[in-house]
């Protein structure tokens, strides 16, 4: 890297580090092959100093090139500086081409940065090409992602480019200037450093962030009376509560999977959502690989199916009082110890008698939706069978969130009403929208006198707001963020801003009266920590996009005797229960606008562009409803119409109904799409919402989805073995009429390892960012239009009650002998030098009788003119090393073949054959598990040649002989001995 | 100045009556012969001596030929022009080239049929002197006509007339070039 | 005087010599060419939109298109196999029937043709099948069935078109030298080519007729085998089945002759041909008709048949085709197109003009719906479940079938006013051996 003294415009166009080679993850230093050939090549680090002589500064912008990149960039407006300050952004598009020292045309940059979900920071990098961001890829160095990312963390790039972003400050519905918003600060500042500040509120969203802290902090100082309000509709109120009363403390905690030989979870989704859940999926795809000890044992007792569940040894689906009841007797059993490791045994029983053999290699998880019983019953068990220190460590809390966001939203809308409010900053979040039901906070708001709304969108609470002031996205904004164990990433922007925007934290700086810009603040916060080696640790930081050793430390807990408080009874009248789950597509609500994760088949039900209430098939039969069938929900008072999903393997008499719809104000893509959950909410059961009426309405909803029939039908698709098992049938070569074309060189193959595959879906996301693959909108995808190279099928096995759930992420299988080319008639689709099955779009006529002949159907057809019709996501997000495909071709996956050609480009100038692992394509870079690998088979030494060699391996429909070059791992269920022998389990659903 | 005689032509009510004219003709040593009816007459063309085995012959030819050609494309411009892997197919993958092959033939074999017929018939021709035969249009319906051409060596205009007239030809006309 | 064969001519020729040919035929035109204006604006959808204004998916890439192209190809066959061989036989029949027999193939065909080119993607480009030095230098894909396809197509457009002239230069002739409108006399006059009626003409012309007709009948069998390989040579479970040729020409040829009782019965309605198509002409396209249609219950009773030996996938979709979402499709061909036959046991039927209409309409019909239910039935059940999913047709795939209907009549309605229906030098020919025997 360069290491003279660099002016600070430099600093803010850090190039991702490559990690040192035998890293932690050194096998991923072909994540950012541009950089490091930028940094390899000497005439670039001659380019650099060149530059770096040139000390940039507001007065020497080229302001034509400024407007030529702006308006290509986004035809937004916004050209000015910074909201609060007059600093310009201290954004790469400013100096380049010309001022940034690593850029050379063409070739993108990789910026590393950290996206926050849940208030907890995801280290990311971002290619960046020409001062666009349009890809997302994990930071290996950082400890939530180790390269890998989830579905949010891809899409963050096209809301970046939203052209429904707000976009001028704006008070009672007309438009104001930044002056005036800067003007209006000022007044606030002066208006309550009078008394202090009573009377002002501010609302914030939790955020792990040291600058925010820091600057709350500061502003208390000036402003001890201020009333500072923290409020996220997902936070882990419970938890907190079961800490404090297991440990006497609130604690966070952090959990090693690769230590775990037995693993229980009480609802939640430990690999799905929550703090963390990309690092822990890696985690446990690595013990699962762990050649040393046997195959870890994964129990999981829920109420909603998550990925955990399918991915579950055994699996129990109840309703939420009797996952307390479970909780409850396998603490008993624990105890008491009275385990028999054999023989018959109820589900708690077999739990308790393998988590008793596990001792200190066990790990007990509870979601954040349960009660903070059955939370502290699994604190309890982890200390008492001695998992602390190895399967499960305690951190202090992440973000001074004070006690509880409910109850911290409950104070402000007590102050609301009592009308105490003369002030009322909300700095991010939506709370008009996400507020429980029992708090109409959009009516409250309208009695607090000066209310300023922060956001990236005029959304629900922006519209009803005095003011709403414009917020950067991710991508545009300085700050830090700490990762679900402890680690602080360097938030840098990737682009300059679409948008003339600000940020909580300027806000926040503008209140505490220090006024300097985002990356002023961040700078101030690390300069106070590091204060001499500022400079040198600053740099690196950037690069790397983490703080080095800043991890939190284990804090000693000593839990008290704690005992469950006995169960009170269950209601008398049998009724059915609701449990709210953030929804696997827009999370809270506030990814509604986002297309892709709109279009994007929620990983069990397959549904898009919506949600539904889920029911068990019984549970729906038994009201007579079908699923799409409308429903009307009713508890005390509060009533809402859904449609029902039949979802085999939900608990019976629950029903699940995920939050993040029915949205009002969310934007042209995300507005009155599905049904706002948070309208039965109350703040007394957030999370659990027990007697519910359910009455059938007789209307139905058509919800759209993308797989229809989820039986294999006794095919043999997604194979699974026993562990230890041998095949059915090794893919020895079948005999073949046709001659053999030689690939000598590289012929690219992947294997997909299906036991290691959760379902996730940030393949499918990222597939969609590299490849431009276009959204085409509910309607198409009603049609079965849907135009995802990658799709991931969803088969059931066993009864609906409770049955195995397989996941099969399909790519094209580009088959050596492909039914797809001999019937095309124009030459449109053939094979490649090395076996690859290419798609000639410029050459394609549309007959379509290529996908008539594919028989795993992979193949996708612009019917319309997709990238340009409603929906379509913004032209700056798409990858300029991929065509955007128009109307009336075929296509289809490529093995991301703009990755592998700029990989033989590389290898050509260094004169070497392409290594293994050199390409990463779109799809196994994000997979966190690495259930995807690629590379080329011919080389002994590649991984997926030795996944080929592997007893598990398997060509999908390899009796048509179609040779196909993705090829499949088969699955290991350790559940079928286990089923054989208690075989009563499943029923007890 | 009178024009160029083209010949001599007569017209029968039946078919019979041509057939006999006809032959009389020949037997009288004319050889340069035509004859006219609403449809065809083989009893009566054999004695004017038509000969049509030709256009099998070249038919069969052209459909050999086209066949060839258009195996011979496919070979070229799959295999050798602009070889291509599809689908780990072999190039040369003949049974596939075969049915774009019979197809082609047959179009070849009806082409060239209808070619040789317009070739050998002379046709098209708009304009021909018989076509100035008053009642001549009747050929094409219920009339039959023999016309002896003004070029046979033994042409003698009224001879001629009178070996019609003695096979009761209805009308007799002399035809002129050009008339 | 008149000769015995002077009648026919003059009845026949005076039908598209007449002024004035009576309302009827001008509203079903005025109808027809409204349906056109229909096929139009589907066609318009279709080049401006997209393909997309069709109901097609995936896997469901091909729907009402491919339907329509094969039953059209199909009635094309059917009608120029029955012709050439009733030519080469010189069967009696020919005399009634070749000559619209050879116009509906012809019409069908410039119908079928429509679809191939207007289903892809890309219309507009549909030249690049054609081996023509393109600027990309790459040559068309002899392997693909649909390539195949698009030589079929092409000659079989060339070919009927000629069968149908060379048959109709004679009688060309005779409407030249009947014509009294000056126009009319010389339109004829340029599409007759100079014919004289020479005998020496006379001999080449049956030549060559017959030569066509040769021509005809290998080139029919390959091209509805090679409609039949479109689907044959695919994975797709249902499709990929050797016996397809056989169940194409078949019923292509059943659909065929249908048509051709459809229209006789209704010609000799309308314009009082009886004495040309008699009887004993009905009589015999109903026995064949039917005799066909027992081949073709043959056929039905062969797939099941087949069907029991055949892979489970293959199993698992004929099945679904006929008892799945679409089994109505594959019922509906059977009663139509195997038990409404039936009723031609009955020669009070066969010659009875209005039911064998009905007949004819009933098994062109039902084809159609074997048609459908082989496209879209047949890939409803293929090798993924994940990927099983349905179809239903947009009114824009009506519009274009219905437009192409229209264009269909509107095209033997233009026949029949303005082209002798009957063959008239055949007649006469045939008249003549009969009264010279």
């Amino acid at each position: 890297m360069v290491k003279q003294r660099t002016p600070p415009m430099e600093a803010y166009i850090r190039g991702a580090r490559k990690p040192d080679p035998g890293g932690p993850e050194g096998d991923e230093h072909q994540l950012w092959r541009s950089v490091e050939e930028l940094e390899g090549s000497g005439d670039v680090r001659r380019f650099s100093e060149a530059e770096f002589s040139e000390p940039a500064s507001p007065e020497s912008i080229d302001r034509r090139t400024l407007l030529n990149l702006m308006t290509a960039s986004l035809a937004l407006g916004g050209l000015s500086g910074c909201a609060v300050n007059r600093q310009p952004f201290g954004a790469p598009l400013l100096s380049q081409p010309h001022r940034s020292p690593q850029h050379i045309p063409g070739v993108p940059l990789m910026f590393a940065t950290s996206l926050e979900l849940d208030g907890l920071g995801r280290g990311v990098l971002v290619r960046s090409h020409d001062g666009r961001p349009v890809k997302i890829e994990g930071n290996p160095l950082h400890p939530a992602s180790r390269g890998a990312t989830d579905a949010f963390a891809q899409s963050e790039v096209l809301s970046l480019y939203d052209p429904d972003r707000s976009k001028v400050p704006m008070a009672g519905g007309t438009q104001r200037s930044w002056a005036d918003v800067r003007q209006l600060i000022a007044r606030l500042r002066q208006q309550f450093l009078a008394n202090g500040g009573r009377g002002l509120h501010i609302l914030l969203q939790p955020c792990a962030s040291p600058t925010r802290d820091r600057l709350i902090r500061l502003a208390g100082q000036s402003f001890p009376e201020v009333s500072w309000h923290h409020y996220s509709p997902l936070s882990n109120d419970l938890g907190r509560a079961a800490s404090q009363a297991v440990f006497g403390r609130p604690v966070d905690q952090v959990f090693d999977l690769t230590q775990a030989d037995v693993i229980v979870t009480f609802g939640g989704d430990l690999f799905g959502a929550g703090a963390g859940h990309v690092r822990y999926a890696a985690d446990y795809a690595a013990r699962r690989r762990a050649t040393n000890r046997p195959l870890p044992n994964l129990y999981a007792v829920e109420t909603t199916p998550s990925l955990t569940g399918a991915r579950a040894d055994r699996r129990l689906n109840v309703a939420p009082r009797e996952v307390e009841s479970v909780a409850r007797q396998v603490l008993s059993h624990i105890r008491q110890g009275t385990v028999q490791p054999s023989g018959p045994q109820s589900f708690a029983m077999a739990i308790a008698s393998d988590l008793a053999r596990a001792g200190p290699r066990a790990l007990v998880v509870a979601g954040r939706e349960q009660p903070a019983v059955v939370q502290a019953i699994a604190h309890v068990l982890n200390s008492e069978l001695g998992a602390i220190g190895t399967a499960v460590r305690y951190i202090e809390p992440l973000s001074l969130d004070g006690n509880g966001h409910t109850q911290s939203l409950l104070a402000l809308a007590e102050a609301m009403a009592s009308g105490r409010v003369e002030a009322l900053l909300i700095l991010g979040g939506n709370p008009a929208y996400e507020a429980p039901a029992d708090i109409d906070f959009a009516d409250l708001l309208g009695r607090v006198p000066l209310s300023v709304h922060l956001g990236t969108y005029r959304d629900e609470t922006g519209i009803t707001c005095r003011w709403h002031v414009p917020a950067r996205h991710a991508l545009e904004s300085w700050g830090d963020l700490r990762a679900f164990d402890g680690t602080v990433g360097l938030r840098q922007p990737a682009t300059v801003p679409m948008v003339e925007a600000t940020t909580p934290e300027e806000l926040l700086a503008g209140i505490a009266g220090e006024a300097t810009d985002g990356h002023g603040l961040v700078q101030g916060t690390w300069r106070a920590a590091w204060d001499a080696d500022f400079e040198a640790r600053w740099l690196k930081s950037l690069e790397d996009g983490v703080v080095e050793g800043s991890a939190a430390p284990a804090i000693p807990v000593q839990s008290a005797r704690w005992s469950p408080s006995p169960a009170e009874p269950a209601p008398p009248v049998p009724r059915q229960t609701i449990v709210f789950a953030p929804d696997p597509s827009v999370w809270d609500g506030r990814f509604a606008n986002n297309g892709w994760l709109q279009e994007l088949p929620k990983p069990l039900t397959k549904q898009v562009w919506g949600n539904a209430a889920l029911m068990a098939p019984a549970t729906a039969a038994a009201f007579g409803l079908r699923t799409g069938d409308v429903a009307l929900f009713t508890h005390d008072g509060r009533s809402l119409e859904a449609p029902v999903w039949s979802l085999p393997g939900h608990a019976p008499d629950a029903v699940t109904m995920t939050l993040g719809y029915g949205r009002t104000a969310a934007g042209s893509v995300g507005s009155l799409r599905g049904f706002d959950a948070y309208r039965l909410r109350t703040s007394r059961q957030p999370w659990v919402l027990e007697n519910v009426t359910v009455i059938p309405t007789g209307r139905r909803d058509e919800l759209i989805t993308t797989q229809h029939h989820y039986w294999m039908e006794g095919r043999d698709i997604v194979r699974v073995v026993a562990p230890g098992e041998t095949p059915k049938s090794s893919p020895k070569p079948r005999p073949s009429l046709y001659p053999d074309f030689i690939y000598d060189g590289n012929a690219w193959g992947m294997a997909i390892d299906l036991d290691l595959c959760l379902g996730c879906n940030s393949c499918v996301i990222a597939c969609q960012a590299e490849n431009n693959v276009p959204i085409v909108g509910p309607e198409e995808v009603a049609r079965g239009r849907e135009m995802h190279w990658l799709r991931i099928d969803r088969y059931y096995a066993g009864g609906t009650a409770n049955p195995e759930t397989y996941f099969q992420p399909l790519p094209c299988m580009h088959c050596e002998k492909a039914p797809c080319e001999i019937v095309c008639p124009v030459n449109a689709t053939v094979h490649s030098s090395e076996g690859l099955n290419e798609m000639v779009y410029s050459r394609c006529v549309g007959t379509r009788t290529c996908s008539n002949n594919c028989p795993y159907k992979v193949r996708r057809f612009n019917w319309f003119n997709y990238s340009q019709r409603a929906f379509a996501a913004p032209d700056d997000v798409h990858n300029p090393a991929v065509t955007v495909r128009w109307r009336g071709v075929m296509e289809k996956c490529t093995y991301c073949v703009q990755r592998i050609s700029a990989a033989r480009i590389a290898a050509r100038m260094e004169n070497r054959p392409v290594r293994d692992g050199e390409v990463t394509t779109a799809c196994q870079q994000a997979c966190p598990t690495r259930a995807i690998v690629f590379g080329n088979i011919n080389d002994p030494g590649s991984v997926v040649h030795q996944r080929r060699e592997d007893p598990r391996h398997y060509a999908l429909l390899g009796e048509l002989n179609t040779q196909p070059r993705t090829t499949y791992l088969a699955r290991i269920s350790n559940a079928l001995p286990a089923r054989a022998a208690g075989g009563a389990d499943d029923d007890t659903g | 100045m009178s024009r160029a005689d083209y010949g001599v032509m007569g017209e029968f009510a039946t078919a019979d009556q041509l057939a006999e004219a006809t032959r009389a003709a020949r037997n009288a040593g004319y050889r340069r012969l035509d004859a006219f009816a609403p449809f065809p007459l083989r009893r009566v063309s054999h004695v004017l001596g038509c000969r049509t085995e030709i256009v099998p012959v070249i038919a069969a030819t052209a459909a050999v030929v086209g066949g060839g050609l258009t195996y011979l494309a496919e070979y070229w411009m799959n295999a050798i022009d602009y070889p291509l892997n599809v689908g780990g197919r072999p190039l040369n993958s003949w049974p596939a080239f075969i049915p774009a092959t019979i197809s082609v033939s047959a179009l070849w074999l009806a082409a060239a049929a209808f070619l040789t017929m317009l070739f050998q018939c002379r046709l098209p021709r708009l304009n021909h002197p018989v076509f100035a035969v008053p009642g001549f249009e009747r050929a094409s319906e219920d009339r039959f006509f023999l016309c002896v051409l003004a070029d046979d060596p033994a042409y003698e205009a009224r001879d001629i007339t009178a070996l019609m007239k003695r096979h009761g030809a209805v009308a007799i006309t002399r035809m002129e070039l050009g008339g | 005087m008149t000769t015995p064969v002077e009648a026919p001519t003059r009845e026949v020729s005076r039908i598209p010599l007449s002024p004035d040919f009576g309302w009827g035929w001008t509203i079903s035109l005025i109808a027809s060419v409204l349906m056109v204006l229909v096929l139009a604006y589907a066609i318009g959808a279709l080049v401006f939109v997209g393909v997309g204004v069709w109901g097609t998916n995936v896997p469901f890439v091909w729907g009402f298109d491919l339907t329509n192209y094969v039953w059209w190809i199909g009635l094309a066959n059917g009608c120029s196999l029955f012709a050439a061989i009733l030519v080469l036989r010189r069967h009696s029949l020919r005399t009634a029937i070749n000559r619209f027999a050879e116009g509906l193939a012809l019409f069908s065909v410039i119908c079928a043709g429509i679809f191939p080119i207007f289903h892809l993607g890309r219309p507009w480009l549909f030249y690049w099948m054609f081996p023509y030095p393109a600027t990309f230098q790459v040559w068309p894909q002899f392997r693909s069935p649909l390539t195949w396809d698009f030589w079929a197509i092409i000659t079989h457009l060339i070919v009927t078109t000629m069968l149908w002239y060379v048959g109709l230069i004679p009688d060309l002739a005779t409407l030249r030298d009947r014509a009294r409108l000056p126009m009319a006399k010389r339109v004829f006059a340029v599409f007759a080519l100079g014919w004289r009626s020479s005998l020496r003409h006379w001999d080449f012309h049956q030549r060559a007729y017959r030569l066509v007709a040769i021509a005809v009948i290998p080139l029919v069998l390959v091209i509805q085998s090679t409609v039949a390989f479109e689907f044959a040579v695919t994975l797709v479970p249902d499709w990929h089945e050797t016996r397809l040729p056989l169940h194409f020409v078949v019923t292509g040829l059943e659909s065929g002759l249908a048509l051709i009782l459809l229209a006789a019965a209704a010609l000799r309605g309308s314009l009082r041909l009886e004495r040309y198509i008699d009887d004993e002409d009905m009589n015999l396209i109903g026995k064949l008709l039917l005799a066909n249609a027992l081949v073709a219950g043959y056929v039905y009773a062969g797939e099941v048949g087949v069907m029991v030996f055949a892979d489970r996938y293959t199993e698992a979709s004929t099945i679904n085709r006929i008892t799945g979402d679409y089994a109505g499709l594959y019922w509906g061909a059977i009663a139509l197109a195997v038990v409404v036959p039936q009723a031609l046991w009955f020669r009070r039927i066969r010659l009875n003009n209005g039911l064998c209409v009905l007949i004819g309409l009933a098994v062109t019909a039902g084809i159609w719906l074997d048609r459908l239910s082989i496209v879209v039935a047949g890939v409803q059940r293929d090798y993924l479940p994940s990927m099983w999913r349905t179809y239903a047709p947009t009114p824009p795939e009506w519009y274009l079938f219905l437009g192409t209907v229209g264009l269909f009549a509107a095209l033997f309605l233009l026949f029949v006013r303005y082209l002798p229906v009957i063959s008239m030098s055949e007649t006469r020919h045939d008249e003549h051996l009969e009264g010279s025997s």
